[in-house]
This record gives C-alpha cells, sequence and structure tokens, in this order.
C-alpha cells in the first residue's frame, strides 16, 4: 500500500511535468493556458466526488480529551485542523505546479503563477472541508451521501451528455481573469476559510461522538449459509467463515472488488497491439486470475489476528486450516477465472494462457502465500477502512511479491525467448497441476513451519 | 510414563516460568489440577493469572517448564482441545459473525447437527436474557458484557471436561452473574467439569470454587480448600494494606489523650 501510494504520487508528478504535452494533444486548438484552466474546475469536481468515497473522518483522535479538562473550543479547532491531513490535499499541488512553473511563469509573470498556486490552495481546503462537512451531514442521513454524489453526477452529465453548459467556461472565467487580477486569488481563498468556519461551528454544536463518528446507522444483520460448503465439513465451515470475513469488513471486502477492476486489464492487454505477444498474455492472464489470492493472500493471517488466540484453542487443526485456505483461493480463483473467460474472443490461445496461469495460480502461488503468511507477524484491525490503511504492511509483502512476479517469468522466459512459448506454457501448466495434487504434501510443510512461528505469530497479532 | 488408566490428573504444572522484558510474571514451581475440581484464581492486577491461563492453552511459549493436560504435554499437541473451552476475552470470538453463526462453526467443529445446537440455545434462553439471539447484530456490535454471553455459552457447547474462564464476571450484569454462577456449581457438582475460573470478584469466587489459588507477582502464594472462613482470609490479604493504614490513624497514641 505505502508503495502504491508513492506510486501514485509518482505518476501524477509525472502526468503533472507532461501535462502541457498533454493538453496540447487533447484540445490543439487552444490556447495552452485556455485549456489549463479549463480543467482545473473539473478537476476539483471529480476530486470532490473522490473524496466523499474515500476520505477518513478525524473523528476517533480526539475520543480520549472529551472529558479532560480541555476547553471545547480547542477540541473543536484541533478536530477540525487535523482534516487537513489528508493525502488529496498534495494532489492538486503535485499535479498543477510543474506545468505552472513551467508555463505560467514564463507565460503571465511569477505575480499570477502565485495567484495561481493560492487559488488552488484554496479551493483544496475548501472542497477538504466541504468533504468532510457533507460526510458528517450523512453519518445521520445517509441520504445525503446519495444526493451529493447524484448532484455531482448530474453537474458531469450536464456538460459531458447534455451540453447544457461548460465547466471548462467557468474554470477558464475564473482563473483566466487570475491571471490579469491576481487579487481574485483571494476568493478561493476566502471560500475555504468560510467552508473551515462552517466545520468548525458545525463540530462545535454536535461535539458527541456518536454524531462524530463514521459509524451508519446499523442496519440488521443476518445470517448466511454457503450450503455448497458443507460438503466440505469442517474445512467447508472454516472457508464460509473466511468468505464471510472477505465480504463483511471494508478492507478485504475492497481488495475482492479491486479483482473485479482487475478484470479489464484484459481489454487494455488484448486490444493494445503493442502488447500482443504471449508474454504479455502470461502477464495479464496470471492478474486477472490470481489477483485475489496476491492481494488478499499478502496480509495472511492478519486478516484473523482480532481472534487468531480463539482459533488456536478451538478444535481446529492446523491442516485443516490450511486445506481452508486452498480451498477458498481455488474457489475465488475459479470465479475470477470464468469471469475472464469471454476474453476467448481474442482467440483460443488467450483462453489457454488463462487456464494455464488460473492452474498456476492455486497450484504455486497459493502456496507461496501461505509460506509467507507464516512469517506475518502484523496485527490488521478489520473494522478500519481501506483507503490509505497501512496496517498490517511490513517488509513481508515486498518479498512476497518477488517469488510471485517473477517465477512464472523464470520458466516462461527462457523458453519463450528460444522460440519455444508453447513449451514454456505446457511447462507452467504442468508445474502447476503438479502442486495441485502435491498439496497434502505442502500441508504437511507449512503446519511443521507454523509450529515453529504461532507463538510468534500470535503475540504479533495480540499487539494492538 | 504413568499409566494411561489411571489419570486422576486434569492439569499438571510443572517448574513454569515465564519472563517478559526481565520480570518474571509467572513462577508456578509446582501445581496439580485434579479431575472435577473446581479452582477459583484470585490476584491483584498483572500478578499472572492470564499469562497462566494462555501457558495452559499453549498460546505463548513459557521460558521453561511445562503444562500437561491428562498427562499429555500440551505445548504442540492438539489432543486436549477436544474436551477444553475456554473464554478468556473477546479475541476468542469471531467477532464479524451472528452470535447463531459462530455457535453453528463451534458446534460443527465438535460435530453437533444445528439442530442440536439450536436445542441447546433454546435450553440456555435464560442466560442470554433475550439480548443475544435474533438481534440482528454482528458479535462486534455487541456490549462487552453480551459479548462474554456468547463466549460462556459457546464454551457450554462444547461439553467440556474443562472449562476455563478469565474473569467471567467482569462485564456481566447482576443477573447474569448468577445465573452463570449457578450454571457453573452444576457443571462442575453434576456433570464432573473441571472448572478454572479468575475472578476480582471474592465473593463469587468463593462462592463457586472450592479451591482458591492467590497469586500473587506470578508465584502462587496461597492453595486453600474452600471454607467458611476462606472470604474473610482473602478479604485480608487483599485489604491487608487499607486496614493497617486505617487502624495506625485511629489508635494514635499521641491524638488520643
Amino acid at each position: 500500500m505505502g508503495l502504491i501510494i508513492l506510486y501514485l504520487f509518482l505518476n501524477l508528478f509525472i502526468l503533472g511535468l507532461f501535462l502541457n504535452d498533454i493538453l496540447a494533444k487533447v484540445f490543439p486548438k487552444e490556447h495552452l493556458l485556455v485549456s489549463f484552466c479549463g480543467i482545473i474546475f473539473l478537476y476539483f469536481l471529480i476530486d470532490l466526488f473522490l473524496r466523499l468515497q474515500l476520505q477518513e473522518l478525524p473523528t476517533l483522535r480526539v475520543q480520549p480529551y472529551l472529558q479532560l479538562p480541555i476547553k471545547r473550543n480547542s477540541i473543536v479547532k484541533y478536530l477540525t485542523f487535523t482534516g487537513l491531513f489528508s493525502v488529496f490535499n498534495l494532489w492538486p499541488l503535485v499535479l498543477f505546479v510543474p506545468f505552472i512553473v513551467k508555463i505560467v511563469v514564463t507565460d503571465s509573470g511569477g505575480l499570477a503563477a502565485l495567484a495561481f498556486i493560492v487559488s488552488l490552495m484554496g479551493f483544496t481546503v475548501f472542497n477538504n472541508y466541504f468533504a468532510l462537512y457533507l460526510k458528517r451531514k450523512s453519518n445521520l442521513n445517509g441520504w445525503i451521501f446519495l444526493i451529493a454524489a447524484v448532484v455531482i453526477i448530474l453537474i458531469g452529465l450536464s456538460d459531458f451528455l447534455w451540453h447544457l453548459f461548460s465547466i471548462r467556461q467557468f474554470s477558464y472565467l475564473f482563473f483566466g481573469n487570475v491571471i490579469t487580477r491576481p487579487v481574485l486569488a483571494l476568493v478561493p481563498v476566502l471560500l475555504g476559510a468560510a467552508m473551515y468556519y462552517l466545520n468548525f461551528l458545525y463540530l462545535k454544536n454536535n461535539l458527541y461522538l456518536e454524531e462524530l463518528g463514521s459509524r451508519k446507522a446499523a442496519k440488521y444483520k443476518s445470517s448466511t449459509e454457503y450450503p455448497f460448503l458443507n460438503r466440505f465439513g469442517s474445512v467447508g465451515d472454516l472457508v464460509a467463515n473466511e468468505l464471510k470475513l472477505v465480504f463483511r469488513n471494508k478492507r478485504p471486502r475492497s481488495s475482492f472488488i479491486m479483482g473485479l477492476f482487475f478484470m479489464l486489464y484484459g481489454l487494455y492487454f488484448y486490444t493494445n497491439p503493442q502488447l500482443n505477444t504471449d508474454v504479455a498474455r502470461v502477464f495479464a492472464s496470471m492478474f486477472m486470475t490470481g489477483i485475489f489470492i496476491i492481494n488478499y493472500g499478502q496480509f495472511m493471517f492478519s486478516w484473523q489476528a482480532s481472534h487468531f488466540d480463539g482459533l488456536l484453542v478451538s478444535k481446529i487443526r492446523f491442516s485443516d486450516f490450511l486445506r481452508a485456505k486452498y480451498l477458498m483461493f481455488t474457489l475465488v480463483s475459479a470465479f475470477f477465472f470464468v469471469l475472464t473467460t469471454p476474453y476467448v474472443y481474442y482467440g483460443w490461445k488467450t483462453l489457454l494462457i488463462e487456464i494455464v496461469m488460473f492452474l498456476w495460480n492455486i497450484g504455486v502461488n497459493t502456496t507461496i502465500v501461505l509460506f509467507f503468511a507464516n512469517r506475518n507477524y502484523k496485527r490488521i484491525d478489520l473494522s478500519k477502512g481501506a483507503a490509505f490503511n497501512w496496517e498490517g504492511i511490513s517488509g513481508n509483502q515486498w518479498i512476497l511479491s518477488l517469488p510471485l512476479l517473477i517465477m512464472p517469468f523464470v520458466v516462461y522466459g527462457p523458453l519463450a525467448l528460444l522460440h519455444h512459448g508453447d513449451i514454456g506454457l505446457a511447462l507452467l501448466a504442468v508445474i502447476g497441476v503438479v502442486c495441485i495434487f502435491t498439496r497434502p504434501f505442502w500441508i504437511k510443510k507449512l503446519e511443521k513451519d507454523f509450529y515453529t512461528k504461532r507463538y510468534t505469530i500470535a503475540e504479533g497479532f495480540r499487539n494492538k | 510414563m504413568p499409566k494411561a488408566s489411571e489419570i486422576n490428573n486434569m492439569i499438571t504444572v510443572t517448574n513454569l516460568r515465564k519472563v517478559y522484558n526481565g520480570v518474571t510474571v509467572v513462577n508456578v514451581p509446582h501445581l496439580e489440577i485434579r479431575k472435577g475440581e473446581s479452582i477459583g484464581l484470585v490476584g491483584n492486577n498483572g500478578a499472572g493469572k492470564t499469562t497462566l491461563f494462555r501457558m495452559m492453552l499453549d498460546l505463548i511459549r513459557p521460558e521453561a517448564g511445562e503444562v500437561l493436560s491428562k498427562d499429555e504435554v500440551v505445548a504442540g499437541h492438539e489432543n486436549w482441545k477436544t474436551y477444553t473451552a475456554s473464554y478468556l476475552d473477546e479475541g476468542f470470538l469471531i467477532d464479524y459473525l451472528t452470535p447463531e453463526e459462530y455457535f453453528y462453526f463451534i458446534g460443527g467443529l465438535h460435530q453437533q447437527s444445528r439442530a442440536h445446537v439450536d436445542d441447546f440455545l433454546n435450553g440456555i434462553a435464560d442466560f442470554f436474557n433475550g439480548e443475544i439471539l435474533k438481534k440482528g447484530k454482528y458479535i462486534r456490535d455487541l456490549s462487552k458484557g453480551n459479548q462474554c454471553k456468547v463466549g460462556v455459552a459457546s464454551c457450554l457447547l462444547q461439553n467440556p471436561e474443562l472449562l476455563m474462564l478469565d474473569e467471567p464476571f467482569a462485564n456481566i450484569d447482576p443477573s447474569t452473574q448468577f445465573r452463570l454462577k449457578s450454571i457453573v456449581k452444576d457443571l462442575n457438582k453434576n456433570k464432573g467439569v473441571t472448572t478454572l475460573i479468575s475472578s476480582h470478584d471474592l465473593n463469587h469466587i468463593t462462592d463457586v470454587c472450592d479451591r482458591i489459588l492467590l497469586m500473587e507477582k506470578g508465584v502462587i502464594i496461597k492453595d486453600i480448600a474452600t471454607n467458611s472462613s476462606t472470604l474473610t482470609e482473602l478479604e485480608e490479604y487483599f485489604g491487608v494494606g487499607q486496614m493497617s493504614s486505617f487502624a495506625s490513624v485511629k489508635v494514635d497514641p499521641e491524638e488520643n489523650h
């Protein structure tokens, strides 16, 4: 996750560096500055939408202070101010400042550039507090979130679909004038300050935990069953529990949903003529059928940290515990594999490679992931969300990703280079199948390995 | 090697020691718990009660010594899990399940059918007091006291021969405390279950248990059979600092003339 964020920022930064070239290509007829001014409001609209979904409310941090003799105003100020600490607030700067430095400074002078940056910051602060305000409101009334989302989508649609008005023109209207009259930069600053004050007032009048909390009104939680798992006995029960873990908790659920997005990988890889090679397909197929193994498996058994003691003293044989992991990975990967089968449209070879990589994933990658799970001592608190959650991340994940990503190419790569790619594919499939049929052996090995590490794992999981 | 046919000890502890950061938190040279005994474990915070429990359940590695359950080493073995039920804290519960799902899961581990589990749950409806089942909540959304009820009930569901509860009275309401006491007594007296319970409530513990172990800084300093004077004896131990300071204030000779 940490590296992912860094990677995202790097991407944004590079995007920012080449923003002028991109804009020149997309809007070839317009002056560069005009198109730049045009996209800023658009950016902030999307930014607001993303914030509504992803930004976390800074709430529980004040809990310990509420009953202490600290002035309400100080607590509220603290709470409002810490709302600023969000990665979202860095994005516009990373994205736009390179352009401003490259183009605006030379084109319109330093004062205009400064005015640009100041107004960007003003709008960022405004968006930040506006999103937080809406989120706080929607904690009390879920409809507010829905209405806000719909309004944002409607604004987007009325520009791009219905052409009622143009966001880009509005944006240019403001930023175009900032260039000539830098004083206008004070407008977004004032807007930001007003939003801050609105949040401040709201929090001051609602400083009760139940109203601040990010917990939504409780729905009736019903019990679920997976009847098809019953035939597997207690292993099936363990799988059922883990599937519930995935679907009832934010962070594991988003790792599953992310897997669904990875299904689009095929569209990118298979339609791109430059990537129309078997090597690229091996890569794409491995991710599409195995994304859940990688994404969810890398944090095993941390997901179960909060009740690991209970598992250890229950009448569960660890070998059954491992069998359940294998079964779950097989089922979920099979599900993702089925979703990728329509890519047969791009040729039978495509499907064949997907089958091979599916076998490889449930044969080899599952075992690798479980091997590293025995070396993972970090607790994960399931109640926390997924966005920018660094919990449970250690060097383990980076080391784990190496064999996962490299192994198939160690087997396949040399043969493909020697123009025996098909033999390479066959070899991948054979290794996958052999590993599937030798699972009892691997389970024994993993069990033995676990018994030497279980105290360390359990103790790590107890450390909050 | 002891004869398998004549195992009378449920738990045997020998030379057990646990050290954290150079401080010995548990040091039990010898302890035998016979089958059918009801043991109460008392001691102030940090006396090592939970650590002792954890070592008996093979959750932490002792620096030295071992715990035997029915004369078989606990560490690395799984046989004891078939007849031992324990609830130390919420970490024993799978908290994203509904209580029903959790009971079915635990029952399933002991080869009990759903109907059997349902029967059992009907049987202890009193203990639940209408606050656990069919409430549409996951275990994590229950209060601490109600989570404790779920944990205790899941222990009972397993028909254990050895029951271990760590401070079960701490979070539950008075009615449930009384019900729990009568359940534990019934298990011990009528079904021969060995019970091992820790508590800070001296009234409850002397009421339920026949033998009291008093721990101080990791050492069992008293091992007494419960009788009519046990409660007073324990109260004296725990209140000793307070009593003497009171006493010294009262009979201050300087102030008295």
